[in-house]
Order: structure tokens, then C-alpha cells, then sequence
């Protein structure tokens, strides 16, 4: 089984902040986020790559950002990748969402 | 001493008290909590102590209206510059019309929050500051207009009309940063609640680039080019030339008569925590408009 990884690995998936310990599981991986809102920014950046991929698994998502800047991000999957940006709201709602050529 | 966060108070100069709340909120993974730490403290987990000197460190103050300058930078125009402050580095009619509506309800709040100011205190210089200051952003002086019409102006030359402006509702996150406020009047003094309004007028301040702002409040060139409607023009430079000496008078007077440096600390952080989300909601009403628009 191909399991979801970022390249944060020291603590939270979407920040890396080691603060708090949620879980949700995301495409079978049981993931670690700081908060509720890190996992709900998360997930939902995750369902709106397979939308616009039409990918039904990611297996990797490097991401580089933050609050104020937004994030550029390149997902992976199966040899394909797919780069895009997105920033969101402090509440975790999308406010920007565009794919990078 | 207080939290900036949800305003459970401490023992004053507490620093292990305010750890010791912290710890316990992330240990429950409060995201509003975390969040603070992170952009403020460390987002690396730490034991309570070294918390606890980061925390010291964070409120250590020499001179509040440098620190207040400061902090204000770090989280507003600084290198990691807030979302609003960013999308106004272009010209963006969506953010414009977003700013329009919201900014009616903040005025409203605003002239409250000055009076209270008034109420609660007898020294002049203080009085007279908050009158002149109503003056100049609700009832306009020696013709020159109010912010708050300038503003409404800015809406027109969009073709909002005042009526929706006025049948509006506030946005949620508006409304939570008003609610915060008017608490706050009730609270606190009238140099604290000085702290509290004042500071957050030096998103506008056209010296802040002085003190180590990166960001100026908008896009300079929008003011000289033809696609900028003459109003929107007016709204932009009226707020950028008064809330620069707003903002800075206001510190002196706040450095002037400072017998409780953490009171005012306290004060200015609770009113900027929800600043933040005040500017987030004119980026979000501008998201609204457009949506229906289409
Ligand atoms: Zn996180
Ligand atoms: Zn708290």
C-alpha cells in the first residue's frame, strides 16, 4: 500500500509545528497535525488536487509556505507530479487555489 | 497579565503562569493557541522553563512605544506581511469593495471605543486627542470629510450603494473582533484602550518602512494610475496621511503616561489578535461580492 507523506517530518503535516497531537486519517495514512484546522487545511487541499488531477492516490506533497505567503506545493503520484498554490483563511478556508505550470 | 488569545488572566509578570496556560491548550490542540505560539514564541515544542524565558523575552520592554512598533511590524508589515496587506500590493477592486463594507461596522465600533476612551479618563491630552480623532474619522472639520464618508464614497465609485452598505450584516470574523472590543472598553483604562485602537492605525502609517516595515499599506503607483477611481484614490491617501499621526501621537501619549507597561502590553496584543481576523473578513466580503457578481 502506498501511504501519504510530506515532507515535514518533524512534527505537524501542513506546518511542521510540534505543538499538539491530532490525528486524521488521510488516503490511509493515519496523519499528525498540531490542530484541527492544519488537518482540515490539509484535507482539503488534498481533495481539491485529486479533483483537479483526477488522481485517485497521492503518495508524496512537498510543501513550501505559510499563513502569509500561501504555499507552493508539488504533489506526486504513481511517477506524475502536479504543482499548484493555494493560501487559505485562518479558519482553514480556501481563499486561493491555483494550479502552476 | 493576560492571554492574547482567549483573555484568561495570570498573576501580574507570571511568565510560568501564562507557559503553564499555553502548554495546556496545545496539549489539547487548541489551533488558535498554537497558531499564536507558532508565529510568536517557537513552533518547536518546548518544556515549561525554556517557555517561560521565551515568554519574558517576548514582553521584555524598554521603551512600549518602540515595542508596540515593533510587534506591530512582525505581525502586520514585516517579512511575513498579513494576507490583506499583501493582496493590496496590487490593484484589486475585489479587496476595495470587501474593505467597503466592513470598514463601515469597524468605524462604528471605532467611534465607541474612542468615547469610552473619553469617558474613562480626565486628563486633557487625552480628551482632546480622541475628539480631534472622531472628528477626523466620523464627522469631518474645517471641510474636510470624515474617513467614514470618504469611505462610503470609495463604495459608490464601485457602485455599492450606502442602503447595502447599511442593511448589511458584519462578517463573522468582524463581528467577533467588535464583540472584543467593546469588552475591552468596559476593562480597561484609558491609556490601555488608547494602546488597544491606536496601534492598529499603523497599518497605515507611511513612516513604518522607517522602523523596519517591508510592506507599505498599498500600492503606492494606484494613486497615479487611470484605472483607480478618483474616490478610492481620496479613501487611501486621507487614512494614510491621518492614521500616520494618529498612530504615532497616540504612542507618545500612551509612553507618556505608562504606569502599567504590562497592562498596556496586554491591551495592545488581545486588540491585534483580533485585527488580524477583522482584515482577513474585508478579503473575505470581497470573495462574497464576487461571487455574486457572477
Ligand atoms: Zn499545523
Ligand atoms: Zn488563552
Amino acid at each position: 500500500m502506498r501511504l501519504l507523506k510530506t515532507n515535514n517530518n518533524d512534527g505537524c503535516a501542513l506546518c511542521n509545528a510540534t505543538w499538539g497531537e491530532y490525528y486524521r486519517e488521510i488516503d490511509n495514512e493515519k496523519m499528525l497535525f498540531c490542530c484541527n484546522i492544519c488537518a482540515d487545511i490539509f484535507e482539503n487541499m488534498v481533495n481539491e488536487v485529486k479533483k483537479r488531477t483526477g488522481w485517485e492516490k497521492i503518495d508524496y506533497i512537498e510543501l513550501h509556505g505559510n499563513y502569509s505567503s500561501g504555499r507552493n506545493c508539488t504533489a506526486f503520484s504513481n511517477g506524475k507530479r502536479f504543482s499548484y498554490y493555494f493560501r487559505t483563511y485562518s479558519d482553514g478556508k480556501i481563499m486561493e487555489f491555483k494550479n502552476i505550470d | 497579565m493576560e492571554c492574547p488569545v482567549c483573555i484568561e488572566t495570570f498573576k501580574h509578570g507570571d511568565f510560568n503562569e501564562i507557559s503553564e496556560h499555553f502548554t495546556l491548550m496545545s496539549n489539547d490542540n487548541d489551533s488558535e493557541h498554537i497558531s499564536w505560539l507558532n508565529n510568536n514564541i517557537s513552533k518547536t515544542k518546548l518544556e515549561k522553563n525554556e517557555l517561560s524565558k521565551l515568554f519574558k523575552r517576548f514582553y521584555s520592554c524598554n521603551d512600549i512605544k518602540l515595542w508596540i512598533i515593533n510587534k506591530f511590524i512582525e505581525q502586520f508589515r514585516g517579512e511575513r506581511p498579513h494576507p490583506f496587506i499583501l493582496m493590496m500590493q496590487d490593484y484589486n477592486p475585489r479587496i476595495l469593495k470587501g474593505y467597503s463594507f466592513e470598514h463601515y461596522f469597524f468605524l462604528k465600533q471605532w467611534v465607541r471605543s474612542c468615547s469610552s476612551i473619553i469617558a474613562s479618563t480626565d486628563i486633557d491630552e487625552i480628551q482632546n486627542y480622541e475628539i480631534e480623532n472622531i472628528l477626523s474619522e466620523y464627522y469631518g472639520h474645517d471641510n474636510i470629510k470624515p474617513h467614514i464618508e470618504l469611505l462610503l464614497e470609495m463604495a459608490e465609485s464601485y457602485d455599492i450603494k450606502r442602503e447595502d452598505i447599511y442593511n448589511s450584516r458584519p462578517l463573522p470574523k468582524t463581528e467577533m473582533a467588535i464583540k472584543r472590543w467593546q469588552v475591552m472598553s468596559k476593562a480597561k483604562t484609558a491609556v490601555e484602550m488608547m494602546a488597544a485602537m491606536h496601534s492598529l492605525e499603523l497599518i497605515a502609517n507611511n513612516d513604518l518602512r522607517s522602523y523596519g516595515a517591508k510592506y507599505d499599506y498599498f500600492n503606492l503607483k494606484m494613486l497615479e494610475s487611470s484605472d483607480v477611481p478618483d474616490a478610492v484614490k481620496s479613501f487611501l491617501m486621507e487614512g494614510y496621511k491621518a492614521d500616520s499621526h494618529h498612530s504615532i501621537d497616540a504612542l507618545d501619549i500612551i509612553n507618556k503616561y505608562n504606569s502599567d507597561i504590562e497592562g498596556i502590553q496586554d491591551s495592545y496584543l488581545e486588540s491585534a489578535f483580533v485585527f488580524s481576523k477583522y482584515l482577513e473578513a474585508r478579503i473575505e466580503r470581497g470573495e462574497i461580492i464576487e461571487d455574486k457578481q457572477q
